[in-house]
């Protein structure tokens, strides 16, 4: 099973936060770190996976993801900044500033938007393809955010007290687009729903499936929802919670580790949870069954990538998440590649 | 002799093998058994998840696959409900077990006519009727079946008047008041009926083997040994004196259960039933409030009288089987012993009772007086697998599912099966998993507890990654990439910021 999997030459020297493939190819990859850099990985030369560039930042890096094309990514972070950086020039650009450190940011490539989330409790709506004359919307939120996630037409914003918020993107860009002032252009949005998360502690993550139908989130408390947009009592029924990421210790004593990573397969529908204990496991949201578990990791997982294609499962590895103690030095923090089998990832299907 | 029995076993070894409620076959060891069950019967077919009991799988395919558990994989077809809780060989009914144990002897009492006729050997223990040993083999069929048939009016009799039989299928409709019957102590069932009833089947076509049958299978030494217990109750004047009648009864029932005719012993039947009960004190066996020892000797059930007419239903405790015998005892039963007290220690402190080895645990684990009511309605552990599982989804979606099998059949179930097991609790699946749910609090750690800031947010407190506002400068004079993120740093922002 190792032979298919390749650990990135030059990983990060710091924890890492995200970890984006490209939208058009699966051999880009870009990881944000805790050592304030963006990298950027590709072929090059024939060879995958090499560290193409690298972008500094002023702070950690907390999240990037992928713009309208391959060349253009949105970095965010602890310097409170929205940015845009330019892949092949390595330009950089602010986009917006938060109050407070900015956790997550998500590009919606089907409504021009940029969605940023930041502690300081509020969303910064962009339009990067307009930003002289639109000012980046200010959405205010009633909690922290702490992870986004989006489908082609909706936007799911987890916060904490273990709310969420479930916005339609078309209503938000509508919206926001109309509603043009001066910074800080604050537009108070009512979402499309109002739910409370399944699970009874922080969500750590959420991710949207695919085919736009619901979203899985996951806890700190080694456990993952999977539940559906669609509020009708039928389909809120279908709604369901499962453990994972527990480890039986020697005292009989379950140790419980937070779910910080979560990945839907784009084509197959089925989702990769990672874990604090090291490990990544798929997942088949309907026949509800675990498809497989890869072998442990060094360290907790702290970030989970499909590809475009689906054919390749970025895993970011880095020690010592969980506790908020001091980062261990270099060499604990890893990224790896895995090629996927083509029935790798997919479900067994309800028998 | 010791070839003979390598060849065939004795008729207790044959009685004593495990063997499964659903399908009646039988096993070397209740741990093959209990593989068995949780291959064939209770192994969900959606993802092959083997459960520990059918009400388990129900409960199972109720929550994870939203479907309904309708019957029992591989199940005879009489036997494939699911409202009878089985886990090895507990739980099975005793008129199952009854009915089964007759099979059992009169396959073996056939084997060995079959066996003497054919080799001309006495049995064991057959002196001087081993003289005629040779020609029953002819005789025996008849004779069985006369008996047999004779067996089965008694038996028929004894359903019409309201007892329960072992042919009864587990869904019959007496069943919900049948099942209970455990609530009678072993020491309590009617032995003498039974004893009379199974006599025809069990006597093969030669009059003496039988009897040693008798003892073994049903002569359990612990039952015998009850009878020194009974000096415990002789102390409590309260109990002995309004209830019994005195001392007298006791030590010709307790002493010899056997030993009197049938008929003599209806008229005390109630006593030897009653020890086992009074160790308890508590009246748990018989329902909420009622006085324990004056309702005792009035309680025609007692009688275990199979001819005694319709039984009057009691709360609790309800009539049993006629002609119980105690169950064999091997493997599970210490097991439940032990549980039983665990189970019990509110009710019964301190009492041992043998007699309760062989009991059906699950159910009796059952009845806290306020639950009694609900034990006579039969399939009560199916009731409270889907009372418990009812709000479905919806609680499945909860975080913390409450435990879905929070009795203490489920404790029972998961230190039997670590016992099974080799105290391995890796080894079965529901069982450790249903525990860590109940005692979630103190068998789980979390790596992270913070419910309100985020480890993000943590590490972000942390100096080495507080942002300084003066580190732009830095980056200038920085390596290589320097350059390129030189130009993008925005500093006018930066520095309103800052302000």
């Amino acid at each position: 099973m190792s032979s298919n999997q390749q650990e990135l030459s030059e990983p990060p020297s710091d924890a890492i936060s995200a970890l984006k493939f490209a939208p058009d190819s699966s051999s880009r990859l870009l990881v944000s770190s805790w050592d304030r850099h963006v990298y950027l990985y590709d072929e090059h030369e024939g060879q995958p996976n090499q560290l193409v560039r690298k972008f500094e930042h002023r702070a950690p890096v907390l999240d990037v993801c992928f713009g309208k094309d391959d060349d253009e990514a949105f970095s965010v972070g602890l310097d409170w900044d929205v940015r845009r950086i330019d892949l092949t020039t390595g330009e950089q650009s602010i986009l917006s500033t938060h109050e407070a450190g900015v956790k997550s940011v998500v590009y919606s490539s089907e409504h021009d938007l940029l969605i940023s989330a930041s502690w300081d409790k509020t969303l910064h709506i962009h339009f990067p393809s307009d930003m002289i004359s639109h000012a980046p919307n200010t959405v205010p939120l009633p909690a922290k955010p702490f992870s986004l996630s989006r489908t082609p037409t909706k936007l799911v914003v987890a916060m904490a007290n273990r709310l969420v918020h479930i916005y339609d993107l078309r209503t938000l860009a509508l919206l926001c687009s109309q509603s043009s002032q001066p910074p800080p252009n604050t537009t108070e949005l009512e979402p499309w729903q109002h739910r409370e998360s399944s699970l009874k502690f922080m969500t750590r993550a959420v991710a949207c499936m695919p085919n736009d139908a619901g979203y899985a989130s996951s806890s700190i408390e080694g456990r993952v929802a999977v539940e559906w947009f669609d509020p009708s009592e039928s389909s809120q029924a279908r709604k369901y919670a499962f453990k994972c990421h527990r480890q039986a210790s020697d005292n009989g004593v379950d140790i419980v580790y937070p779910v910080n990573a979560l990945a839907f397969h784009p084509v197959l529908g089925t989702f990769a949870t990672g874990g604090g204990d090291g490990v990544v496991a798929l997942w088949d949201a309907n026949a509800k069954r675990r498809i497989r578990q890869y072998q442990r990791y060094p360290a907790s997982v702290a970030a989970l990538a499909f590809s475009g294609d689906g054919k390749f499962l970025a895993v970011g590895v880095s020690p010592g998440f969980e506790d908020g103690e001091e980062v261990l030095g270099e060499g604990e923090v890893k990224v790896f590649i895995r090629e996927l089998g083509e029935n790798e990832a997919k479900g067994k299907g309800t028998k | 002799m010791g070839k003979k029995k390598r060849g065939h076993p004795d008729v207790e070894e044959v009685l004593a093998r495990p063997w499964c409620y659903y399908c009646e076959r039988d096993f070397d060891d209740l741990k093959i058994l209990i593989s068995h069950q949780k291959a064939k019967h209770f192994k969900c077919e959606r993802c092959g998840r083997r459960l520990n009991t059918a009400g388990g799988l129900s409960v199972h395919m109720n929550q994870v696959h939203k479907e309904n558990l309708t019957n029992v994989e591989n199940a005879l077809p009489n036997r494939a409900g699911l409202d009878i809780e089985i886990f090895g060989m507990e739980g099975i009914p005793e008129d199952v077990i009854q009915s089964h144990n007759q099979r059992v002897l009169q396959q073996y009492y056939e084997a060995e006519a079959e066996r003497r006729a054919a080799t001309g050997n006495p049995g064991p223990g057959g002196t001087a009727a081993a003289g005629g040993a040779k020609k029953p083999k002819f005789e025996s069929p008849s004779d069985l079946k006369k008996r047999l048939a004779e067996h089965k009016a008694k038996k028929a009799a004894q359903e019409a008047a309201g007892g329960s039989s072992g042919d009864v299928t587990p869904l019959g409709a007496g069943h919900g008041a049948q099942s209970p019957a455990i609530n009678h102590s072993p020491l309590g069932f009617a032995g003498p009926p039974g004893y009379m009833q199974q006599q025809p089947a069990f006597s093969g076509p030669q009059g003496t083997p039988p009897q040693s049958a008798y003892t073994q299978p049903y002569g359990q030494p612990p039952q015998y040994a009850q009878a020194p217990i009974q000096s415990p109750y002789q102390q409590h004047p309260p109990f002995s004196q309004p209830g019994f009648g005195g001392p007298p009864p006791f030590s010709p029932a307790g002493a010899s259960p056997f030993s009197p005719p049938p008929g003599q012993q209806y008229p005390q039947p109630g006593v030897p039933s009653f020890p086992p009960q009074f160790p308890g004190g508590p009246p748990r066996p018989f329902g909420a409030g009622s006085p324990p020892f004056h309702q005792g000797p009035s309680q025609p059930p007692h009688n275990h009288n199979p001819s005694a007419g319709p039984i009057p239903s009691r709360q609790g405790s309800l009539p049993a089987a006629p002609g119980l015998p105690q169950r064999p005892s091997f493997g599970a039963p210490h097991v439940n012993a032990f549980q039983l007290q665990q189970m019990h220690q509110g009710h019964i402190p301190g009492a041992t009772n043998p007699s309760q080895t062989g009991g059906f645990p699950p159910q009796q684990s059952h009845a806290p007086p306020n639950e009694v009511s609900e034990e006579s309605t039969g399939g009560t552990r199916e009731q409270d697998h889907s009372r418990e599982g009812a709000p479905g989804s919806a609680q499945y979606d909860t975080p913390q599912p409450a435990p879905a099998n929070a009795t203490s059949v489920d404790e029972l179930i998961s230190s039997a099966a670590k016992d099974v097991d080799g105290s391995k609790p890796a080894t079965t699946e529901a069982g450790p998993e249903k525990k860590a749910k109940k005692e979630k609090d103190k068998n789980t750690r979390q790596v992270y507890t913070d419910n309100d800031v985020s480890p993000e947010e943590k590490m972000a407190q942390l100096p080495r990654y507080a942002f300084v506002p003066d580190y732009r400068e830095e980056t200038v004079l920085g390596p290589a990439e320097a350059a390129v993120t030189g130009p993008a740093l925005g500093e006018d922002d930066v520095i309103d910021r800052m302000d």
